[in-house]
């Protein structure tokens, strides 16, 4: 077997630069064929091959440079050391809207998509028709992407991608979008693609996906190899090292860390009553997060059982609202839930900070609760009854 | 509604152009691009078309106004004002409007920049050859209703006009790659090339002969580049005279090394523009 993509030694440092004058200061380094005087390191020393057939997950923490490698290989971003060979037609689907542009319209953009590729739309013509098909997404292709939803693009953009049949595939988080149905539609038909001979490099954050899909996975950490080998092997080290980080997990990062690394975290997580609570009563959940960016975080909060059973989850998004801003990076959040509907028990009140978009996790933290009382009913929560006599 | 595993059948077979070359690549995604600029930017809104000859249009009746009824300017050699205004104003909006345009055009493809490996200069090139092209007939549109009015149109000058047309997108497009690449790290260039490019308008004798500049200031005036430009359509369009200069040998490897030098830039930087478009 040939190998359609071999990467060696790559890594890629962001230049960083804070005021106006460190701009100009860049573009005359770069002018001058000099590096970046601050930067980065985002990726370093990769080494790793493909072979066609091949499938590879790449794996890893917000920041540990997937996307990085993932965007390198795609073509998007040259590498600042190493060297990445590719023998073959790469199709990226890198993160949401990859290569739309927002004001075209569904059908412009998969025109667009074409040329991207040297088609003109003739040439592509009877193939619009089974793109739009596979997207599915009604009359909206013809408006402008940017009204679209999160699912809808990525609909599109599969679609795209999964009918221009490239030699390497390359997805970046797709499968978290969507809906259900039409995440099995993907899963199938990249089974289908991999069956065929295809060769598939992905980067996902369930394990599902990666064990499902993949034979072989890349663990990144801080811009490094952690781990390369079979996904048996890889996927159980990493959730090991998850468990045990988050077994130890007590001051969140500091908010330098989390500017320079681009993570939303959250800073602060406090119950009100703390700790313990009568059934019945008012329980409020507050806290504060850090956006690296200035853009209020999509906030969600919810309620798992000491064995780690889900009760209830409710994101910012969800109801249309957003954290408040207290100052330019810091965003405080607060839920209350009157009249505690949680039977007495053990149980985690977790919060979870996402992207603005609401689409990629990037910092989770709990806090324990105790419910006290003496009912005796059963299950976890208690729902509005009323028995008939 | 097509079935998924008819669409999952077909992955085998390659595309037509699967095995085409980079060259044909670009061209189709130039050709995307160049229609795209002008559906959205002139066809896309009613007035859109519309200002893009109005604005010319109104321009050229101020000036009218005030030069020739308020200031009562001479000095036009017994030639017509509007005649040897117009035939310089275009061209130097048609340089303003290109580069300003070229200047945001890569914020405009940020998404594609930032997710799909294409050659960036491309929206460079579309973007000024869209303003030009539509520039350009607007000026030939212009140059008609003035003969067709009466005014003294050389229309043979064109064989001189459309080069010089030629030179200009050359120089623009390379100061338009250097611009476009600078705008995506400072951001302040877009807003400081707008009162620069006015000051240059005055300092060109678009609204005035070379003649009316007092002798002792007339060589910084002449050495302008846009000068050569405004000088040599003057010369054909309005004097019907075709000889060729040394100058023009000039203005040309100007304009290559303006436009191989803006170049260089771009590629320069254009492996970071991902990061900071």
């Amino acid at each position: 077997m040939s190998a359609l993509l071999s990467a060696t030694g790559v890594g890629k440092d962001y230049a960083k630069v804070d005021s106006h004058g460190g701009r100009l200061k860049l573009v005359w380094d770069l002018l001058r064929g000099r590096p970046a005087a601050h930067s980065f390191r985002a990726l370093d020393a990769v080494d790793f091959e493909l072979a066609r057939g091949a499938s590879l997950a790449v794996i890893g923490e917000n920041g540990a440079g997937k996307s990085t490698l993932l965007k390198i290989v795609a073509g998007v971003v040259a590498p600042t050391r190493g060297h990445i060979q590719v023998n073959g037609r790469v199709g990226a689907l890198l993160e949401l809207g990859s290569g739309f542009h927002p004001d075209y319209t569904g059908l412009a953009n998969i025109d667009l998509a074409a040329a991207l590729l040297g088609l003109a739309p003739d040439e592509i013509a009877d193939r619009r028709d089974a793109i739009v098909a596979f997207a599915d997404i009604g009359e909206h292709i013809h408006d402008p992407i940017k009204s679209y939803s999160s699912g809808m693009v990525v609909r599109l953009g599969f679609a795209i991608a999964s009918t221009l049949a490239p030699d390497i595939l390359i997805t970046d988080e797709v499968l978290a979008v969507g809906d259900e149905s039409f995440q099995k539609k993907c899963v199938t038909w990249m089974e289908r693609y991999l069956a065929d001979g295809g060769t598939l490099l992905m980067c996902s954050h369930s394990m599902y996906h990666v064990q499902k899909l993949c034979r072989m996975a890349l663990w990144l950490k801080d811009g490094r190899i952690e781990r390369y080998g079979p996904v048996a092997d890889v996927v159980p080290a990493y959730l090991a090292y998850h468990e045990e980080k988050s077994a130890r997990r007590s001051t969140p990062m500091p908010d330098a860390a989390a500017r320079a690394a681009g993570l939303y975290t959250i800073r602060e997580l406090a119950l009100s009553p703390d700790g313990s609570i009568a059934q019945g009563t008012d329980l409020t959940v507050s806290g504060e997060a850090f956006s690296p960016d200035g853009r209020a975080p999509v906030m969600l909060i919810g309620i798992v059982r000491a064995d780690g059973t889900p009760v209830y989850g409710v994101g910012t998004d969800m109801d249309g609202v957003a954290p408040r801003r207290i100052a330019a990076d810091r965003f405080a959040f607060a839920l209350t839930l009157p009249g505690l509907a949680l039977l007495p028990g053990k149980y985690f009140v977790t919060a979870v900070a996402a992207d603005p978009e609401g689409l990629r996790v990037f910092d989770t933290r709990e806090v324990p609760l105790v419910v006290t009382g003496e009912s005796r009913e059963l299950g976890f929560v208690r729902l509005p009854h009323r028995w008939h006599e | 509604m097509t079935s998924q595993s008819e669409i999952a059948g077909t992955p085998a077979a390659p595309w037509p152009g699967a095995a085409a070359g980079s060259a044909r690549r670009n061209r189709a995604l130039f050709v995307n691009f160049f229609r795209r600029e002008l559906t959205t930017r002139y066809l896309g809104s009613v007035s859109g078309l519309a200002w893009a000859v109005l604005h010319p249009l109104v321009l050229l009746g101020v000036y009218w106004f005030v030069f020739t009824n308020v200031f009562r300017a001479t000095g036009f050699g017994g030639r017509s004002f509007i005649t040897f205004v117009a035939i310089a104003l275009w061209p130097w909006l048609a340089a303003q409007d290109g580069l300003q345009r070229a200047t945001v055009s890569l914020a405009q493809y940020a998404g594609l920049i930032r997710k799909v490996a294409f050659p960036n200069e491309i929206a460079v090139y579309a973007s000024v050859a869209a303003t030009l092209a539509l520039q350009f007939a607007g000026y030939v549109a212009v140059l008609v209703v003035l003969a067709l009015a009466g005014e003294p149109v050389h229309f043979e000058g064109l064989v001189i006009a459309i080069p010089v047309w030629i030179v200009i997108a050359l120089a623009i497009t390379g100061i338009g790659l250097a611009l476009a690449s600078l705008q995506v790290f400072v951001r302040d260039v877009e807003h400081v090339l707008s009162p620069l490019l006015m000051i240059l308008m005055y300092l060109t004798p678009i609204l005035y002969p070379l003649s009316a500049v007092p002798e002792t200031l007339r060589g910084y005036v002449a050495a302008n580049p846009f000068g050569w430009v405004v000088t040599r359509l003057r010369d054909g369009l309005l004097d019907g005279n075709l000889a060729l200069q040394w100058g023009d040998a000039v203005a040309l490897a100007v304009a290559v090394a303006t436009f191989a030098a803006g170049r260089w830039m771009f590629l320069r930087l254009s492996p970071y523009f991902e990061d900071f478009v």
